[in-house]
């Protein structure tokens, strides 16, 4: 009787719909009582076939697609797709495009860390933090809408520099905003440091240490929370961020109160380095003529999205499209370490610890094709979509 | 005629419809003092009735696995059990419709029935989300509702009498909120307990388990659930300010001490993160069982030594 007991499980799904996911994925937690006791994961319900579809585009055609990989960190997307494609032609943007690159990549990781403020803070029940932040967010949304007219896709990348300059009334607009955004990040940061009731749900929760970040290979502010310096704009810089270097922000506690601490300073450092960007745009063009086709070749880039490390593999064979572009985005590097610290947690911190890697599911998302000895290893974009036809007839219920 | 002042007071006033239009009224006014402390623009006035309106025209879906007695009977309980309490309590400031000796344990009772009768909607189905939520509205009630009920029986200690109507007319004379701070604040916080009001919300916290107890729920059983969590929170209200807040009297003046304890109630909402539901139970009886038990201590004392 009791043995039949114990092999009773109890497993609470979540997703793939779900209130506490914006996104679909799907998790199960097997519980006893409130406490997790094993937990999995399954991704891929956003697949989007995007890699291949840029198969199919020409260079910059792939920019716009790349652009909508991911919703908030969309600008990041096309930096470094354009950083890959002007190593690959060998052309180098000029540095006032290099900055004002920078600059849209540092105000696009204030309204993400404002958005990910108020969606952690609304996962632990206080939906107050929530409104608040999601309202001052709208001061950066602006600004981001003033420079580049769109409010999301700003679409601010040319391949080979920007679209846009800057003009004087807009970097006094930028600055105000700031001045604004830096007190209410000051009264964020003592928040999530002193109120009691978000404290109990945050200090001492989720905790990654150092060496198990390390080991799942843990990325961006989920990483730097539990004391790894690991930051693509210190480590290797890129565009605008060798003129204009980058304090890390590093806490050693590894919490869920950690990572709530290294987002809120690393507004304030986004903040220190917009005025410096502005202080000291360089002068010049903003963009440099790229030929439509571009050298056989294959380049990496590794970039800082607000989430952390993201790398594209870029590979031309001389034409007008890519042969190959591969997307790796923080949150795949993340996922693991949910699953590993969501063991011996209550199913109510759960929520939390899955939002505070800042998960965006439809990012990661990829399909891997394993391929054997009687397989073809190159399917077009017909075969395929016939494939994915097939699959979810066949698996239809 | 006595019936039909009987059937009057039921179905109509105090009891019955009114109470049941203050119910969505009060719903509204903390749905809308929430948003404005939240810097949102909050609901039209008749957005609470306009849910229940929809809830009510909806299709009832009874999940498989479930009793479907149960299933349908609890929100009518659950429902009865408020609007009866409400007979007993002095809704508006007028004397309560019905009374007698005692009648103050036979309402704390019946305001229990509605988290009771959540708690076995969840138990009912086979939902995993309405189990753990079930789990959860049951365990709060076993922390909140000793405290709840001691920090109601100090007002009916220092009274001398186990029946509201007395205690409320000792009340007037005394504002028990002086006399016996702990326990209003016990009480208050209690009730927001009894609510799921947040911070205590974990039973139904929904980026969790969804809707907890009630995920199953749709239409006309949801509906009848959500009337008897406004028409608990008049009768609640009216309880406190009847008991601590100087008693029956005035209806305007009653009405609006009852608003200003709603006004209290949305501003401890919006200022506090969600507890876990172990934290809520080590709440209830480090500081809450505590708190009440400090109170009675000086209560009796009092009675001792005057």
């Amino acid at each position: 009787m009791i043995e039949e007991r114990k092999r009773e499980r109890f497993t609470v799904p979540i997703g793939p719909q779900h209130p506490a996911l914006k996104e679909p994925g799907h998790f199960q937690f097997t519980v006893e009582g409130e406490i997790v006791t094993e937990a999995s994961v399954r991704l891929g319900y956003a697949h989007r076939g995007i890699e291949k579809a840029a198969e199919g585009r020409n260079w910059v055609q792939n920019l716009y697609l790349v652009e909508r990989i991911c919703g908030i960190c969309s600008h990041i997307h096309a930096t470094a797709f354009s950083l890959g494609v002007e190593q690959l032609a060998g052309v180098e943007a000029p540095p006032r495009a290099q900055a004002i690159r920078t600059l849209v990549a540092e105000l696009e990781r204030i309204h993400s860390h404002l958005l990910w403020l108020g969606v952690a803070a609304h996962e632990a029940g206080f939906d107050t933090l929530f409104m608040y932040s999601w309202r001052d967010r709208e001061t950066v949304m602006d600004l981001l809408e003033e420079l580049t007219g769109n409010r999301v896709n700003y679409s601010a990348n040319l391949l080979g520099g920007v679209k846009f300059d800057i003009s004087q009334a807009q970097m006094e607009a930028i600055l105000q905003g700031l001045d604004f955004l830096e007190t209410r990040t000051y009264h964020y940061l003592e928040v999530v440091n002193s109120d009691t009731l978000f404290l109990q749900r945050t200090r001492g929760v989720g905790v990654m240490t150092r060496s198990q970040a390390e080991l799942l290979g843990a990325v961006g502010p989920t990483a730097r929370a539990s004391g790894v310096v690991r930051d693509v704009r210190v480590e290797a810089p890129y565009a605008g961020y060798i003129d204009f270097p980058v304090h890390p922000v590093v806490e050693k506690a590894g919490d869920l109160e950690a990572r709530f601490v290294v987002r809120m300073k690393e507004l304030l450092e986004s903040y220190f380095l917009i005025r410096g960007i502005l202080a000291h745009l360089p002068e010049g063009e903003i963009n440099a003529r790229l030929p439509r086709r571009i050298k056989p070749g294959e380049a990496i880039v590794r970039v800082e999205a607000p989430r952390g490390e993201l790398l594209y593999f870029i590979k031309s064979n001389g034409s007008d499209t890519p042969e190959r572009v591969k997307v790796r985005t923080p949150t795949i590097c993340n996922m693991t370490s949910v699953i590993k610290l969501a063991v011996g947690h209550q199913l109510a911190d759960i929520p939390m610890i899955l939002a505070g890697i800042d998960p965006c599911f439809s990012c990661n998302d990829r399909s891997v094709l394993i391929r054997r000895s009687d397989s073809e290893q190159h399917w077009d974009w017909e075969t395929l979509r016939q494939y994915g036809n097939r699959f979810y007839h066949a698996n239809a219920k | 005629m006595q019936t039909l002042n009987s059937l009057f007071a039921l179905l109509i006033f105090p009891g019955g419809l009114s109470l049941l239009a203050a119910g969505l009224l009060y719903e509204w006014i903390d749905r809308k003092l929430l948003a404005q402390f939240q810097n949102r623009i909050g609901p039209r006035w008749f957005q609470p009735l306009a849910d229940v309106l929809k809830l009510l025209a909806k299709e009832e879906i009874i999940p498989e696995g479930v009793d479907r007695r149960l299933f349908i009977g609890l929100p009518v309980i659950a429902l009865a059990g408020g609007l009866t309490a409400a007979l007993y309590a002095p809704l508006w400031g007028f004397a309560p419709a019905f009374s007698f000796q005692g009648d103050l344990v036979v309402t704390l009772y019946l305001l229990s029935l509605l988290t009771l009768c959540i708690g076995l909607a969840g138990a009912n189905t086979l939902d995993r989300f309405s189990l753990v939520g079930a789990t959860r509205t049951l365990t709060q009630l076993f922390s909140y509702e000793a405290p709840f009920l001691l920090a109601l029986l100090g007002p009916a200690i220092a009274a001398g009498s186990w029946q509201i109507s007395d205690i409320s007319a000792y009340a007037q004379q005394h504002w028990m909120v002086l006399a016996q701070p702990l326990g209003f604040i016990v009480i208050l916080i209690g009730l927001m307990g009894k609510l799921e009001l947040p911070p205590f919300d974990a039973p139904e916290a929904e980026t969790e388990i969804v809707a907890g107890a009630l995920t199953e729920y749709s239409g006309r059983g949801l509906a009848l659930f959500r009337l008897g969590k406004g028409v608990e929170m008049v009768v609640g209200l009216a309880l406190v300010a009847a008991f601590y807040l100087g008693g029956a009297g005035n209806p305007l003046l009653f009405i609006a001490k009852t608003l200003g304890l709603l006004f209290i109630v949305a501003g401890v909402q919006s200022l506090l993160a969600r507890m876990r539901i172990d934290q809520t139970v080590g709440l209830w009886w480090r500081y809450g069982a505590l708190f009440v038990l400090a109170q009675w201590i000086f209560i009796l004392g009092q009675r001792v030594m005057g």
